[in-house]
């Protein structure tokens, strides 16, 4: 046997127990794995809601990295475990499978599961105040409750732990890692350009990025044996295109006028901006579905009943009385990680353009220029901004207050709240609730 | 004489004296952690005492900074600093980013940042020379030779270097002329070089960021012996040495992400460090580790999980959180350095 072929065996040997070990963190081990995958497909694609499709899409691929296609039979996936920021076009173009563990991080938060596993990581020498989302990551790597990974792909952006935690997850798993370094500050620079050095260096870090992509796409070869399939390059980028300009639509509708569907807080769980189904046919119909859901639906400014609010940053993704209070209290008109800040993906030259969009990624720019971004890009009706950064975010959390000034400068209110998106061991309803409270209070006025 | 203060040991300090200006390392100990009221409080502790002292006109006596990109909590000191420019009077600012990675296409990027680093500082001080860089560079390799020389003493058994003297001298590093600080360190080598120490005291490595003013002090009146600090106010503060190049950017670029590598660095280079530790304490002939973790730094916080979890040799670690400017629980520092010292005996 060689070594891709043991490798292969191992892995899919360990799948298999991984699953059940997630399954049953889930309480559900009483359900055989592959009932478990026919339960979460029960209904045809095609009939779902957007947001629903959206779901079915992310499900599918968790169970895939598992080694389960989504009628629960065995079918073996190239896996790449993939931080949150790593492109994925490439990734499909090679018939590799992403798994981005910051997003199973959260769904564990949904089912109740996540707390367990940050108690396991800090039982097992990992700081408290580190980032919630990667003691859930780190408990359960040490609980062998994911996908043993074929290679890791990790990056640099936004934030530090993000990377670092593939180190453990290389390490446990013997497997290879290879990380994106991604230079900070090009999108300031792009905004604030003054002359052909600053030209000079916004070339040199997507030319950078690209010979990484291509140093990425030789590692994935030589790893897995998986080659870069040109073709289906070229189709995920018309497909990421095609999602991008259907997200986009649906953000001008929700942004810029109005729309009676109901879209609630799972206007937020799009959060396209990081998502790993950036590539796949199936997420264009998802963006088209939720814009012609919306479209279908308009409304005019004087049905508004309740304040506008654009949302920063994520969501409680545990059980929480927050949401739905403030889904009766407010309406998410706009949402930060939906926010289509690239330009389309040029199919003359994909690799450059897709390394020119993950450089000038805006959240890895200064508090100071996602700031003016925002302020130019929230309408004038809108009534007011909710942040809500987890305490263990340094990267979010910690430019709230410069941001908090300038927004108020720019005339907007701001609420941030101080919280987590998956640790609910600080959780506080009472308190957040009068503080947004007297929010809602101050923008009525 | 113009100053320039740095704040992370992947600063190549070797551009701001080309300049004429004296490089001044902003230490654990030079500004006003209370006063930072920009940053807030998941920031560590060292990056809100440099905002803290910016707005408190500490710094008042310097032309400008450089804040290297190096990590997320200095991300946002950069972006504090360029918020509040208005307020705080070194008026450059420049921000170098520092890649996390070690290849050749990373060096060479690292090199056009440390370029335009260079070009930066000629709009204040005017054009700085590649001869003028590299007598810079000889100068430091000069500090780092002797630096070699007296590490070479402390890796002795019996040696009579203590850690609270090195820590002295590293002060003296970050606020004095090279040139004159190359002769202060030579001199100390010639005091060091034929003393020796036969006390039988457990040897320590401390592994850290910027440091604590405590630490070493309260290791050293324990009776423990500081022999090797791999802070940034340690080893790490030095590059290595290269073979000259004909682009004195690219032997900067290199020599700087070639160094023994802070927690930030990954992949091969974060693995290269956590054997580096371990070579470090066989080098040293460490008793015992004291990896003193700062509060809020993901980077010393995941490196110490690692090194926790994957530790298989049978030299004790032990792991304190806790800031630039906190007490050091001297009873914990106690129990360990006797614990380290039952540990000698026996082996003895």
């Amino acid at each position: 046997m060689n070594t891709a072929e043991y490798i292969k065996q191992e892995n899919t040997e360990q799948r298999k127990k991984q699953l059940e070990n997630f399954l049953k963190v889930n309480g559900l081990e009483d359900i055989p794995p592959s009932d478990a995958v026919k339960m979460a497909f029960a209904s045809d694609f095609n009939e779902l809601s957007p947001s629903a499709k959206r779901g079915h899409v992310n499900a599918e691929q968790f169970f895939n990295a598992y080694n389960m296609n989504a009628s629960g039979d065995f079918e073996y996936h190239h896996v790449a475990w993939r931080s949150l920021f790593v492109p994925t076009e490439i990734m499909y173009a090679m018939g590799l499978t992403p798994y981005t563990t910051e997003m199973v991080a959260s769904q564990l938060a949904m089912s109740g599961a996540a707390v367990e596993r940050i108690e396991t990581a800090e039982a097992n020498n990992f700081s408290g105040d580190l980032c919630s989302f990667m003691k859930t990551v780190a408990g359960g790597v040490i609980e062998d409750i994911f996908p043993t990974p074929d290679i890791l792909l990790t990056s640099t952006h936004l934030c530090d732990p993000s990377a670092k935690y593939a180190e453990l997850a290389s390490e446990i798993y013997k497997r290879p890692e290879f990380i994106l370094d991604i230079p900070y500050g090009i999108y300031d620079l792009e905004i604030n350009k003054k002359d052909e050095k600053d030209q000079k260096r916004i070339d040199e870090a997507i030319d950078y990025v690209t010979e990484q992509f291509y140093e990425m796409i030789n590692f994935i070869t030589d790893h897995t044996g998986l080659e870069l399939d040109h073709k289906k390059l070229k189709n995920a980028c018309a497909w990421s295109n095609e999602a991008r300009k259907w997200m986009d639509e649906g953000n001008n509708i929700t942004l810029y006028e109005r729309t009676s569907a109901e879209k609630g807080i799972k206007e937020l769980d799009y959060a396209a901006n990081l998502m790993q189904t950036w590539g796949t046919e199936k997420i264009a119909d998802v963006y088209k579905s939720r814009y012609e859901e919306y479209k279908a639906n308009p409304r005019s400014k004087s049905e508004d009943k309740v304040p506008r609010i654009a949302w920063f940053h994520l969501r409680p993704y545990f059980k929480n009385q927050l949401m739905k209070y403030l889904d009766e209290k407010i309406e998410i008109s706009g949402s930060q990680v939906n926010f289509v800040f690239f330009d389309p993906i040029d199919p003359s030259d994909i690799i450059r353009s897709i390394a020119k969009r993950t450089v000038m990624h805006p959240a890895y720019s200064s508090v100071t220029a996602r700031t003016k971004i925002a302020i130019s890009q929230i309408p004038e009706d809108t009534d007011g901004i909710i942040a809500y950064y987890p305490k263990s975010c340094r990267h979010f959390h910690g430019g709230a207050i410069m941001e908090n000034e300038m927004f108020k400068k720019a005339g907007l209110s701001i609420l941030t709240i101080d919280g987590d998106c998956v640790d609910d061991r600080g959780d506080d309803f009472p308190i957040v609730k009068t503080r947004v409270d007297r929010f809602l209070k101050m923008i009525s006025k | 004489m113009e100053k320039t203060g740095w704040f992370c040991s992947y600063t190549p300090v070797e551009i701001i004296d080309a300049a004429g200006s004296l490089p001044v390392g902003i230490k654990y100990d030079s500004g006003a952690e209370h006063e930072d009221v920009l940053l807030g409080d998941s920031m560590c502790s060292y990056v809100r005492s440099c905002m803290g002292g910016a707005l408190t006109n500490k710094y008042d006596d310097l032309n400008g900074v450089v804040i290297a990109h190096s990590c997320e909590c200095m991300r946002r000191l950069s972006d504090g600093w360029g918020y509040k420019q208005h307020e705080i009077k070194p008026d450059l600012i420049h921000t170098l980013d520092i890649p996390k990675v070690v290849s050749g296409s990373s060096i060479k990027f690292f090199a056009g940042g440390i370029k335009r680093m260079k070009e930066d500082l000629e709009k204040k001080y005017g054009e700085i020379s590649d001869d003028a860089i590299r007598k810079s560079i000889q100068k430091y390799n000069q500090i780092r030779q002797t630096f070699e020389k007296i590490d070479e003493l402390r890796k002795k058994e019996d040696t009579a270097v203590t850690g609270t003297e090195i820590e002295q001298l590293m002060s003296e590093y970050f606020s004095t002329d090279p040139e004159k600080f190359s002769k202060a360190a030579f001199d100390f080598y010639e005091s060091k070089k034929d003393a020796v120490q036969p006390a039988d005291l457990p040897r320590v490595m401390i592994i850290g960021g910027p440091g604590n003013s405590s630490l070493i002090k309260t290791i050293e009146n324990s009776g423990g012996l500081s022999v090797v600090e791999n802070l940034c106010t340690g080893i790490r503060a030095f590059a290595g040495e290269s073979e000259p190049k004909n682009d004195p950017y690219l032997e900067l670029a290199e020599i700087y992400l070639e160094k023994t590598p802070c927690p930030r660095m990954l992949g091969d280079k974060a693995r290269a460090g956590i054997k580096e530790i371990s070579d470090l304490a066989k080098e040293y002939k460490v008793d015992g580790i004291l990896y003193f973790s700062m509060k809020f730094c993901a980077n010393m916080q995941m490196q110490w999980a690692l090194l926790k979890n994957s530790d298989t040799s049978e030299i004790p670690i032990k792991v304190m959180e806790g800031d630039i400017s906190s007490e050091i629980n001297e009873r914990e520092i106690h129990s360990f350095i006797k614990r380290l010292k039952k540990r000698r005996k026996k082996k003895q």
